[in-house]
């Protein structure tokens, strides 16, 4: 007993410093007019917060702009990344100088990933707007409309890695048995992967798309690098509007309520994403 | 025959678009951090004759004093949470100390949105007069590190036999002996991929940094984004900087790749 919770003790002090206090304490910001600007002790306001969060018609702005962000993103990075997996799953040439090139991206820092889009994609000077140009299409990849495709374009560039890794992982623990006995029926390549291995692959998939999509749903440093929000907001994403809020606007205690709404609704995803999980396995 | 062989056609034409599509960016961008600031302006220049005044003038701008603050903050965060995670998640996978509790508080953890804890971590950095200083940022690049590592190695250290223990027990070695010099030499690859994992984390992050420690402490991320608002867009200085972040951690992440997905699955899926 006494070496279990030794051992456990430091892990628990740590944790509760550096994540319980301050969640609790930004339970109680929420709850406060607390100002950046404010000196003294800021007055409690109760759930006023939450219900101009709840009112805030920005905020739920942000909110479709990031769930938009967030399908077309990974969306993408399923399918790009599937594709990828099983062609990575047969080569043999070069093989991890393959796999390690290919998923270099998932380790860069977001911001330098985000400017260098920024640089890469820019109407005046960036090459691939002139490589387009090159074949007669002339393409403003931050115009209104457009920006947000962009940003979820620079996100499947950096994350589709994340995708290939964890599905290469589990296609290559697929038991083998199944494939062979469904080529020996004669099945087509398509019938083995709709049939066989696309549901073997289930449970993979479905974590592969929960972690990308939560991680997704925080995308702050592409739009800081790049569009800030613009053209009009029509790229905010609610990560960037909570940091606009709190700390250009001093607006701690709201920004809090905002970040505990978006908490929830993520939590809410979760508990659903794995009460269909469990019923799927029982069925 | 024919469709087999045409798969195979289409899977190398993939294999081949995504390398150009994953190397196109990186080399443009080493190829810009050569570029003169007209040159620049030319996006259909690929050879020239390379010029360093670039490389040259984001060494002398103290991006190597940022990339050493962001070097201590993830030496330190990662140190933390090694010592702490790995006895932690010792006893969680062993001993199912904490129940599923612990666990679970690890892996929710990992969920929180950053500007639900930044906030708080950003007030009492003003109240303790600590703001502006690499403390907050440690304290905040722990909130996501240390989760992280220890669900690494929860994974790692359930892959090890029991036997191994029960034997090292009856050998006369205490239970915490067992630990140290039985178990852990057993998922010390483990422990350094995590290792590496939470490195790169902590390097990667910019959200906490630009918040926590916008001016002399910026670490290397925030100095890099100041390129971008700084006096205008410095783009060779640029192109350098994001090289100098980005090549220690893509080669670190070689090193890492296979155990990173037992990781990140918590020990489901071996590779």
């Amino acid at each position: 007993m006494r070496f279990k919770y030794g051992m456990l003790a430091p892990l628990i002090a740590v944790f509760v410093a550096v994540v319980g206090f301050p969640l609790l304490y930004a339970l109680y910001l929420s709850f406060t007019d607390y100002k950046l600007t404010d000196r003294g002790a800021p007055d409690i306001v109760g759930i006023a917060n939450y219900a101009s969060t709840f009112t805030n018609a920005s905020f739920w702005e942000a909110f479709g702009v990031t769930a938009l962000y967030v399908v077309v993103a990974v969306g993408l990075e399923l399918v790009i990344g599937l594709a990828i997996a099983l062609s990575l799953q047969k080569q043999k040439w070069a093989r991890d100088v393959t796999r390690s090139m290919l998923l270099a991206p998932m380790f860069i820092t977001p911001i330098a990933v985000g400017l260098t889009f920024r640089f890469l994609l820019n109407d005046q000077i960036g090459a691939i707007p002139e490589l387009l140009r090159g074949i007669g299409i002339n393409y403003d990849f931050f115009g209104p409309g457009r920006a947000l495709f962009t940003l979820a374009f620079i996100d499947v560039w950096q994350w589709t890695p994340f995708m290939v890794l964890l599905l290469l992982a589990g296609l290559e623990s697929i038991p083998k048995q199944p494939l062979e006995a469904a080529r020996v029926d004669g099945g087509g390549p398509w019938y083995i992967f709709r049939r066989i291995t696309l549901p073997l692959l289930a449970p993979v998939l479905v974590v592969a798309i929960l972690l990308r999509a939560l991680d997704a749903l925080k995308v702050f440093e592409y739009v800081y690098a790049t569009t800030r929000g613009g053209p009009g907001t029509e790229t905010q994403t609610i990560q960037y509007f909570t940091y606009q809020t709190g700390i250009q606007f001093f607006r701690l205690g709201e920004a809090s309520s905002m970040a505990f709404v978006v908490l929830a609704v993520v939590l809410t995803v979760i508990v659903v994403a794995f009460r269909r999980l469990e019923r799927n396995r029982s069925a | 025959m024919r469709r087999v062989s045409g798969l195979a056609i289409a899977r190398i034409a993939l294999l081949w678009a995504a390398a150009i599509f994953v190397l196109f960016p990186m080399i443009w961008i080493a190829l810009a951090s050569f570029k003169t600031p007209s040159q620049l302006n030319d996006p259909n220049l690929v050879f020239f004759a390379p010029t360093f005044a670039s490389w040259e003038n984001v060494l002398s701008s103290g991006i190597l004093d940022a990339a050493g603050r962001s070097a201590i903050v993830g030496l330190t965060t990662v140190l933390i949470s090694v010592v702490v995670g790995s006895s932690g998640a010792y006893v969680i996978a062993k001993y199912r100390a904490g129940g599923t509790a612990t666990r679970f508080g690890m892996l929710a953890a990992q969920v929180l949105p950053p500007a639900v804890l930044v906030f708080p971590f950003l007030t009492m950095a003003y109240a303790l007069r600590l703001n502006d200083t690499l403390v907050p940022v440690i304290f905040a690049h722990l909130s996501f590190v240390l989760p992280v590592v220890t669900w690494f190695l929860i994974g790692f250290f359930e892959a090890v036999p029991r036997s191994l223990e029960e034997q090292a027990r009856v050998d006369g070695f205490s239970r915490f002996g067992a630990f140290w010099r039985v178990v852990l030499p057993q998922v010390l690859p483990g422990l350094g991929a995590a290792a590496i994992f939470g490195f790169t984390l902590s390097w990667n992050d910019m959200f906490y940094g630009l918040i926590l420690a916008p001016g002399k402490a910026a670490i290397l991320p925030v100095a890099i984004a100041g390129f971008n608002t700084f006096r205008g867009v410095q783009l060779g200085s640029m192109s350098a900087a994001i090289l100098i972040a980005v090549i220690p951690v893509v080669i670190a992440s070689f090193f890492i790749q296979r155990k990173l997905v037992q990781g990140i699955s918590g020990g489901a899926v071996k590779s």
